[in-house]
C-alpha cells in the first residue's frame, strides 16, 4: 500500500461521511458545517493530487466564501427564530434508488473503461505553469469569467436589494 | 354555299338571336326589341330551311329514278363536322357539325315553321307582360329554337345528347316562366326530373355503345349495325337504354306524368314544345337512328307495344279532364304513342309523317285554345260555352284541327293515322292494333267533347269574349291551312312524293292497309264524334248516369291511375329515406369518429398534465432517469 | 489509482444528487448542488494528474469560480422568493404547474 493510497482512503472516508451528513442532517446549519468539512476534505484530496494551488483556492473560496454566503442566506430566510427543523422530502426511497443507480452506472463505466497508462506527469503542481496557461491558452475563457463575475455581482446585488 | 353550309346558317340564325339577347341586357329588358330580334332569327331560319328542303328536293327529283333498293345498310347524307375533342392516333372523340339529309331537312322545316308562328303568336298572347319578362321569354324561345335545330342536325350521338339536354333546359325555363307561381315552379322541376330519368338511360346507352364500337357518329354506327358485328344481347341493351331517353322525352308510359303538369307554362310554349317539337324529339331520335334499331327487332316490338299502350292510356285519361289544355296534353301523349307504335312496327315513314301532321294540327289546337283562354281568362271548360258565336274564326280553326286529329278525310291527320294503323296491322301486331283502333274512337270522343263544351252547348260563358287580334289569328290560319294542305304529302300524285323524298332514308313508301282499314278508322272517328254530340250537345245521355255505372273506373281515371301518387311515394321512400340514412351515418359515424378522436386527445392531454407539477425536483427526477437510460444504452450498444 | 479517485468522485456526486432530489428546503438543494460540483472538480484534477494535461487544472479553477458566482446569484434568488412568498420550501414553489 503506498502512502498515497492510505491517504486517499482516509480522506475518502472523511469526505463521504461528511457528504452524507450534509444531505441527511435535519438542521440546516449543521448541513452547512458538514459541507465545510467536506470541502476541506476535498482540498486534502487536491493536495494528494499534487494540486496545492487548487487546494488553497478550494479552501479559500469554497470553504470560506460559499459557506459564509450560505450561512447568511439561511439566517435571512428563517421564518421563526429557533425553528430550524425540517423533515426530508417525500420520496427518500426513490431518491436513494435513483442516486444509487447513477452511482452504479457511473461506477460501472469507470471500472470497465480500459486502463490507461496511469503514470503521473512530472512537472506538475507548478503554479507558475498554471498562471502561464491561464494567460496564454485559456485567456479567452479567463476574460469571459471576469464578465461572468461582473454579471453575477450585479445580479445578486439587484435581486437582493431592498425595495423602496 | 353548300347544303351543309346552309344547314349551319340555319343553326346560326337563332343562335345569334339568343346570343344577342343573352349577352345584351338592355335589348332584352326593353321587351319588344327582343321579340323582334327573336322573330328575325327564327324567320331567317325558316326561310333557309325551306330553301334547304327545296334544294334537296330538286336533287332527289333528278335522282329519283336511281333509287336504291333495300336502303338501311347505307343511309347517306352530307356531313360537315369540326373536331371538338381530339384523340391521338384515332378519329376525334367528339365532333360538332351537321348531318344534312331529307329527314333532318324536313324536321328542321317543321321546327322552324312552328317556332316562327308561335313567336309571332306570342306577341299577341303575352302583350300584357312586363317588358323584362317578355324579353326573357323571347330569349328562351330563341335558345330553344337553336337547341332543337341542333338536335335535328346532329351527326352523332354526343351532339344529339348535348342538344337533348339543352332542349330539356329550355323546356324547364319556359314551363317555369311564371316562376312566382308555385304550381309552375313545381311543374318545371317535375318535367326536368322525369325526363332526366330517361336521359340517364340515354347517356348510359350511348356510352356503352361507344365502349364496344369506339365511335359516337351515326354513319359509322349504321355500318357496324349493318354488318352485324355487334353481340345481339349487348346491342339490344344499348338500344333499349337509348330508347329510355325517348320514353322520357316523348312522354311514353311510364314517364308520361310530366306532360300534363307542363301545361302550367304559357300556351304558346305548350304549342311549340309540348306538342310539335320537343316531345317529338324522342320519335325523331328513333327515326334518325332507325338502322340501329332494325338490328334489334325485340326492342322495336317493345317500342310498338309501349306506344300503343300509351296511346290508349292517355286517351282514357283525356276523357275526364276539365282543363282544356290538359285534354290537349293527354291527346299529345296519345298521339306520340301512335308515332312510336308505327316506328316499332317497322313503318318509320308512317311515324314520321304522323309527327309532321301532328305538329301542324296539335300546334293549331293549342294556339286556338290559347286564344280561348286569353278571351275568357280561365282554362276550365265547364265555365265556357257558346263561344262559337262570339269567336267564330277561332271556333272554325279549332274544329279544323280537331277533325284532323280525329282522322277525318280529306284532312292530313286522316292520311297519317291511316298509315300508322296500316303499318301496325302489316307487322302482325294485333293487340297493339286493337288498342290503337279503340284509341281512334276515344280520340274523336274527347276532342269533340271539348269542342261542344267550349264552343257550343247550353251554358254561356261569362263576359264578352271575342276573336283574337290579327297577330294571333295569322298563325292560326297558317296552321289550319297546313293541316289541310299536308294531306298532299300523303298522296301519290306529286312527281316526287314525300315518301320518296324522305324514304331514301327510311323506307319504300307509306304503308297501305287492307281494304277495310279506311272505312274502319273513319267509321270509328265518326262514331266518336256522334257520341260526343249525343252526350254533350244533345245531352241525351246524362254524364251522371254513366259515372254511376262506371263509378270506380271513373274515379281511378280521374286520379290519373295513381301514377303521380306512386312516384311521390317512391321518391319519399327512396330519396328521403336514403337521405335520412346518410344523415345518420354522417352525424353518428363520421362525426363520431372525429368526436372520439378529439375526446381521446383531450383525455390524453389531461393525463399528461399530471407530469407538470411545477416542482423542480420532480423534473430533476426525469433528468436523472434520462441519464440512466443513456448510460444503459451506452453500456449495451 | 485513477479509478479510485474517480469512484470517490462518483460517490460524492451520487450523494449530492440524492440531496438535490430529496431535500425540501431550497438552500438544502443548493448544498446538494455544491457537492455535485465538488465531485466534478475532483474528477477534473484527477484526470489532469494522471493524464498529463493542464486542462483539468484550469477547468477545475474555472469551475470553482463559476460555482461561487452561481451560489451568490442563487441565494439572492432564494432571498427574493422568501421575501415575496415567505417560504423557501420547494414543494410550495409551483407557479410553473401545467
Amino acid at each position: 500500500m503506498t502512502g498515497e493510497a492510505i491517504g486517499l482512503g482516509a480522506i475518502a472516508v472523511v469526505l463521504l461521511c461528511s457528504s452524507l451528513l450534509v444531505v441527511l442532517s435535519k438542521n440546516l446549519f449543521h448541513s452547512v458545517l458538514w459541507l465545510a468539512a467536506a470541502l476541506v476534505a476535498t482540498a486534502g484530496l487536491f493536495v494528494l493530487l499534487h494540486a496545492e494551488f487548487l487546494a488553497a483556492v478550494q479552501v479559500l473560496l469554497y470553504a470560506g466564501g460559499v459557506v459564509t454566503i450560505v450561512v447568511f442566506a439561511i439566517m435571512l430566510t428563517e421564518r421563526l427564530a429557533g425553528q430550524t427543523i425540517q423533515q426530508m422530502n417525500r420520496g427518500i426511497a426513490w431518491g436513494a434508488v435513483l442516486a444509487g443507480a447513477v452511482f452504479l452506472g457511473v461506477g460501472a463505466v469507470v471500472v470497465r473503461a480500459p486502463t490507461a497508462p496511469g503514470r503521473a506527469s512530472a512537472a506538475f503542481g507548478n503554479t507558475a505553469a498554471l498562471g502561464q496557461a491561464l494567460l496564454t491558452d485559456w485567456v479567452l475563457p479567463f476574460e469571459v469569467l471576469g464578465v461572468l463575475f461582473v454579471a453575477a455581482l450585479l445580479g445578486a446585488l439587484y435581486l437582493a436589494r431592498v425595495d423602496e | 354555299m353548300t347544303e351543309t353550309g346552309l344547314a349551319l346558317a340555319i343553326l346560326a340564325a337563332p343562335f345569334g338571336a339568343a346570343l344577342l339577347l343573352g349577352c345584351c341586357p338592355p335589348i332584352r329588358r326593353a321587351g319588344l326589341p327582343a321579340a323582334v330580334v327573336s322573330l328575325v332569327g327564327s324567320g331567317a331560319a325558316l326561310v333557309m330551311a325551306v330553301g334547304l328542303v327545296s334544294w334537296l328536293w330538286r336533287g332527289a327529283l333528278y335522282a329519283a329514278e336511281a333509287r336504291v333498293g333495300p336502303v338501311y345498310g347505307l343511309i347517306t347524307g352530307l356531313i360537315a363536322t369540326v373536331p371538338w375533342l381530339p384523340q391521338t392516333g384515332a378519329a376525334p372523340l367528339a365532333t360538332f357539325g351537321v348531318f344534312v339529309d331529307p329527314l333532318s331537312a324536313a324536321m328542321a322545316t317543321l321546327v322552324a315553321l312552328v317556332a316562327f308562328l308561335v313567336q309571332l303568336y306570342s306577341l299577341g298572347y303575352l302583350a300584357g307582360e312586363a317588358p323584362g319578362a317578355l324579353g326573357r321569354y323571347y330569349f328562351y324561345q330563341s335558345l330553344f329554337a337553336f337547341s332543337m335545330l341542333g338536335l335535328v342536325f346532329a351527326p352523332d350521338f354526343l351532339q344529339m345528347f348535348i342538344f337533348w339536354e339543352l332542349v330539356g333546359l329550355c323546356s324547364y325555363l319556359l314551363i317555369g316562366f311564371y316562376y312566382q307561381r308555385p304550381a309552375a315552379a313545381a311543374a318545371a322541376v317535375k318535367a326536368f326530373w322525369v325526363t332526366k330519368l330517361g336521359d340517364v338511360g340515354f347517356m348510359i346507352g350511348i356510352v356503352l355503345l361507344w365502349g364496344k364500337t369506339g365511335t359516337f357518329e351515326f354513319l359509322p354506327l349504321f355500318r357496324v349495325a349493318g354488318q352485324g358485328a355487334l353481340d345481339a344481347g349487348y346491342f339490344a341493351l344499348c338500344m333499349g337504354l337509348i330508347y329510355l331517353g325517348a320514353i322520357g322525352k316523348s312522354a311514353q308510359f311510364p314517364l308520361h306524368v310530366w306532360l300534363p303538369d307542363a301545361m302550367e307554362g304559357p300556351t304558346p310554349v305548350s304549342a311549340l314544345i309540348h306538342a310539335a317539337t320537343m316531345v317529338a324529339a324522342g320519335v325523331y331520335l328513333v327515326a334518325r337512328t332507325y338502322p340501329l334499331f332494325l338490328a334489334v327487332p325485340d326492342v322495336l316490338t317493345g317500342i310498338a307495344w309501349i306506344g300503343a299502350f300509351t296511346a290508349l292510356l292517355a286517351a282514357t285519361l283525356a276523357l275526364v279532364q276539365t282543363d282544356i289544355k290538359r285534354v290537349l296534353a293527354y291527346s299529345t301523349v296519345s298521339q306520340l304513342g301512335y308515332m312510336m307504335a308505327a316506328l316499332g312496327a317497322g313503318a318509320p315513314l308512317a311515324g314520321f309523317f304522323h309527327l309532321v301532321t301532328h305538329g301542324f294540327f296539335k300546334g293549331l289546337l293549342f294556339l286556338a285554345a290559347g286564344a280561348v283562354i286569353h278571351a275568357v281568362a280561365t282554362n276550365d271548360m265547364f265555365q265556357m260555352g257558346r263561344l262559337g258565336g262570339a269567336m267564330p274564326k277561332t271556333a272554325t280553326v279549332f274544329v279544323v284541327g280537331a277533325l284532323a286529329l280525329a282522322g277525318i278525310p280529306p284532312l292530313s291527320g286522316f292520311f297519317s293515322k291511316e298509315a300508322v294503323l296500316a303499318g301496325v296491322w302489316r307487322a302482325g301486331l294485333s293487340v297493339p292494333f286493337l288498342m290503337l283502333a279503340l284509341t281512334v274512337l276515344l280520340t274523336a270522343f274527347y276532342m269533340f267533347r271539348a269542342i261542344f263544351l267550349t264552343f257550343y252547348g247550353s251554358r254561356r260563358a261569362a263576359g264578352h269574349p271575342h276573336d283574337p287580334p290579327a297577330v294571333m289569328l295569322g298563325p292560326l290560319w297558317v296552321l289550319a291551312f297546313a293541316s289541310v294542305g299536308a294531306s298532299v304529302l300523303g298522296t301519290e300524285w306529286p312527281r316526287l312524293t314525300f315518301a320518296q323524298f324522305v324514304a331514301r332514308d327510311l323506307g319504300a313508301s307509306l304503308p297501305h292497309g287492307p281494304g277495310w282499314l279506311m272505312p274502319l278508322s273513319v267509321g270509328l272517328a265518326v262514331a266518336g264524334i256522334l257520341a260526343a254530340w249525343a252526350v254533350y250537345q244533345r245531352e241525351a245521355l246524362s254524364t251522371a248516369a254513366v259515372i254511376a255505372v262506371l263509378g270506380p273506373l271513373v274515379r281511378a281515371v280521374e286520379r290519373g291511375y295513381g301514377f303521380d301518387a306512386a312516384y311521390a311515394a317512391v321518391y319519399r321512400a327512396v330519396l328521403l329515406g336514403g337521405a335520412r340514412v346518410v344523415g345518420w351515418i354522417d352525424r353518428y359515424l363520421v362525426d363520431g369518429v372525429v368526436n372520439v378522436a378529439s375526446a381521446w386527445t383531450l383525455r390524453a392531454g389531461s393525463g399528461l398534465r399530471a407530469i407538470q407539477t411545477g416542482r423542480a425536483q420532480d423534473y430533476l427526477y426525469g433528468v436523472t432517469a434520462g441519464l440512466l437510460l443513456l448510460l444503459v444504452i451506452w453500456a449495451w450498444a | 489509482m485513477l479509478k479510485a479517485y474517480l469512484l470517490v468522485a462518483a460517490a460524492v456526486f451520487s450523494i449530492g444528487l440524492f440531496g438535490v432530489l430529496t431535500r425540501r428546503n431550497a438552500i438544502g438543494i443548493l448544498l446538494g448542488i455544491e457537492l455535485m460540483l465538488n465531485a466534478v472538480n475532483i474528477n477534473l484534477v484527477a484526470f489532469a494528474r494522471y493524464g498529463g494535461s493542464m486542462a483539468g487544472w484550469v477547468l477545475a479553477l474555472f469551475t470553482i469560480a463559476i460555482t461561487v458566482a452561481e451560489v451568490a446569484v442563487g441565494l439572492a434568488i432564494v432571498i427574493v422568493i422568501f421575501r415575496v412568498r415567505r417560504t423557501v420550501e420547494a414543494d410550495h414553489l409551483t407557479l410553473l404547474r401545467g
